[in-house]
């Protein structure tokens, strides 16, 4: 790449004056998870608002910026930004047709390709976002059971739709989330017991592969969890969901469930699919497929024929290179480097959850005041990186991306304890 | 739907609680209990108690039952509200013979919270209303959003969200309120902690003036530079739909 790693700050005046005019005309000014709100862009200034493009680890912003990223679009960034296998199958689709009144052959393709791929996949189902994905598993689990009760974790994210979210949140009725049972992460033996409960009631239990919500520490199932979540799925007829939309692919190639070593009923699809053309997916088992024919569930772009292109291409990519292995690897390689450099500078950083998604946080100071000021220190000087939610590694990461994000950090490390003696001190 | 009882503890805890900040600001208001020296206890039958009380200059409301001079009873939480919104009387119990300060000085600086809480005309122009009418708005916000969260069945579901700390509101070099939350359960305390756990800012006195009236979102005031969060965010994230609550309350 033609830039390096500079002494000079990074300023947002672009960013800031388009976000002027986008406050006006745009409920939130960015809405959505992209927000500086949401995002946990604290200070805002110190962080840039849009980009203008993007390729392997990086993106550039409207003030000419260019940062080594590791939110990879919060996850669909997999082999690097604008791969140019999944672009050249893609543009080859769109000049074909994409948005046509019949699916393209694509469609079966991709479909083969995923039930070649993923341990559990009998059949696929194709829609457009991760939680278009939860979405129709449920449906597929009360059409399969006739069952309204679904079983959730706490903290775990499905997606936006008024189900998946919090009474307290606004727009959400207490209708909307009366069907919901939720219990704690890792805890098998609270499961038992509202299935006890509510006997002959649950439809499903969902979750995601591991417990990897925002703002806390990541964690791993323990020894025997998801095996005796499966049992008493099993002997309950409850439909194991897996909500792999974030951890898909990063994981283990054949489904995350498969890094666990247990077999979900349904697994959900998104992020990494197809490098970031729109397409998310549910695949199943047999015994579910023709639940899923009977579920009403489509739109207008789902059956489109590029990104299931797209996805075909990204899919066998990721499989040619064995990418959820060389994302764990770099993730290793960039974490110990991190862990490192804030011992330097005498601050501890605690990593957790997979490598290629891995969560940090800096523990000397519970408030998150530190990580928020480490963060902005490396916004300032171009690696991205954020305060509340977990990372994410793409294949495209170099070792001198690496190399150089350390360096900048062991920087932001330094400048965070020198502001921070007192708490350093506690 | 505003549940009596907490619409109560948010007139005795919140509204009422308003007269300390009136007796150090408003000089008339201080002229009003110069000298006084006394206590009010309000009875709320199924509702709060809380005690009010005067001494040198200054006013303090308590939660509870205290030592006092008058003891005014009210037969419901409705029956409570209506006296803050001027269509009921309570029945006095004890300290018939210090009436005339029920009468006086005290509907005085009863009429006087109204003068700041509810603006007329072009009062807002004048820098010191404008003042007081912010600060004085922002504490009974505060202090109702802590009875809120910990009486209303929505807020204490998301005060129950609410990670434990100090949550510290502030105006940039200026007033300063703070929530102790501890599994669940808020406190709200007037003054700068010196150990926040997250805080909300404001940039001005302006910007917490349009947040408290509705003229401004947290995300436009978060992205405009007027407000600005940081610390363990859960603790604002979950506060904010309280927060959202307090209107339905302060009606
Ligand atoms: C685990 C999980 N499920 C569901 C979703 C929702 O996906 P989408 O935002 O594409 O609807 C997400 C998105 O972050 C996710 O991480």
């Amino acid at each position: 790449m033609e830039e390096t790693i500079t002494n000079k700050l990074y300023t947002n005046k672009k960013s800031m004056e388009i976000f002027q005019r986008g406050l006006k005309v745009l409920p939130a000014g960015i809405p959505g998870h992209l927000g500086p709100v949401q995002s946990q862009f604290i200070p805002t200034s110190a962080y840039p608002l849009y980009a203008t493009r993007a390729k392997n680890s990086y993106f550039w912003d409207v003030d000419g910026n260019r940062y080594i990223d590791y939110m990879c679009a919060y996850g669909p960034n997999v082999l690097g930004y604008n791969n140019e296998l999944v672009d050249n199958a893609a543009m080859e689709q769109f000049k074909n047709g994409n948005c046509m009144p019949l699916p393209g052959i694509a469609q079966v393709e991709l479909a083969e390709l995923l039930c070649d791929t993923i341990t559990i996949a009998d059949w696929s189902f194709f829609m457009k976002n991760g939680g278009d994905a939860t979405g129709f598993a449920k449906m597929v689990a009360h059409a399969a059971t006739g069952r309204d009760k679904v079983v959730m974790i706490e903290g775990g994210y499905h997606g936006v739709t008024p189900w998946t979210q919090s009474l307290t949140h606004a727009g959400i009725t207490p209708a909307d989330v009366e069907n919901n049972l939720i219990i704690k992460w890792n805890d098998a033996a609270a499961f038992q017991r509202v299935v006890d409960e509510n006997p002959g009631q649950i439809a499903a239990f969902i979750s995601t592969p591991y417990d990897h919500r925002v703002f806390a520490d990541n964690v791993l199932p323990s020894d025997g969890y998801w095996q005796k979540i499966r049992q008493i799925c099993d002997d309950n007829g409850i439909v194991l969901i897996i909500d792999d939309v974030r951890c898909g692919f990063r994981l283990d190639t054949a489904g995350s469930a498969e890094y666990f070593g247990f077999k979900p009923d349904l697994a959900c699809y998104c992020k990494a699919l197809a490098n970031g053309y729109n397409i998310s997916a549910v695949v199943g088992r047999d015994s579910l497929k023709d639940a899923a024919a009977k579920v009403f569930y489509t739109g207008s772009y789902w059956s489109s024929a590029a990104p299931m292109a797209a996805a075909i291409a990204c899919i066998n990519e990721l499989k040619r290179i064995d990418g959820a292995k060389v994302m764990i690897e770099k993730g290793k390689k960039l974490t110990s480097g991190l862990v490192e450099a804030a011992k330097d500078a005498g601050i501890t950083l605690k990593i957790s959850g997979i490598p290629s998604m891995f969560f940090m946080r800096i523990t000397n100071d519970d408030s998150l005041m530190m990580q928020q000021e480490f963060c902005a220190e490396c916004a300032k000087r171009g690696v991205f990186f954020v305060s509340h939610h977990n990372h994410f590694i793409n294949c495209s990461l170099t070792d001198e991306d690496i190399r150089d994000t350390v360096e900048i950090a062991a920087e932001a490390f330094r400048i965070t304890a020198q502001n921070n003696i007192d708490r350093l001190n506690r | 739907m505003p549940d009596s009882n907490v619409k109560a503890r948010c007139n005795l805890f919140a509204v009422l609680r308003g007269i300390e900040y009136l007796v150090e600001n408003d000089s008339d208001c201080k002229d009003l209990v110069a000298g006084v020296n006394l206590a009010i206890q309000f009875n709320v039958s199924g509702g709060p108690s809380g005690n009010l009380s005067f001494k040198d200059g200054r006013a303090e409301m308590k939660s509870g039952k205290h030592k006092s001079n008058i003891v005014l009873y009210f037969s419901s939480p409705e029956h409570f509200n209506k006296m803050i919104d001027g269509k009921a009387n309570p029945i006095p119990l004890k300290g018939l013979h210090r009436l005339g300060f029920l009468s006086g000085p005290f509907m005085k600086l009863a009429d006087k919270l109204n003068y700041y809480l509810r603006p007329e005309g072009e009062l807002l122009f004048n820098p010191e209303y404008f003042r007081i009418n912010t600060e004085l708005t922002a504490y009974t916000a505060f202090f109702a959003l802590a009875e809120i969260g910990n009486y209303d069945p929505l807020g204490m579901m998301s005060g129950s969200h609410i990670p434990d700390g100090i949550l510290q509101i502030k105006v940039d070099d200026g007033i300063g309120i703070y929530l102790e939350v501890r599994n669940g359960k808020m406190n709200c305390v007037k003054g700068h902690h010196e150990d926040p756990r997250a805080i909300l800012s404001f940039s001005s006195l302006e910007s917490a003036h349009k947040l408290l009236n509705g003229q401004l979102d947290t995300f436009t005031g978060l992205g405009s530079g007027e407000m600005c969060m940081r610390g363990f965010i859960p603790m604002l994230d979950n506060m904010n739909p309280i927060l959202d609550l307090v209107p339905q309350y302060l009606s």
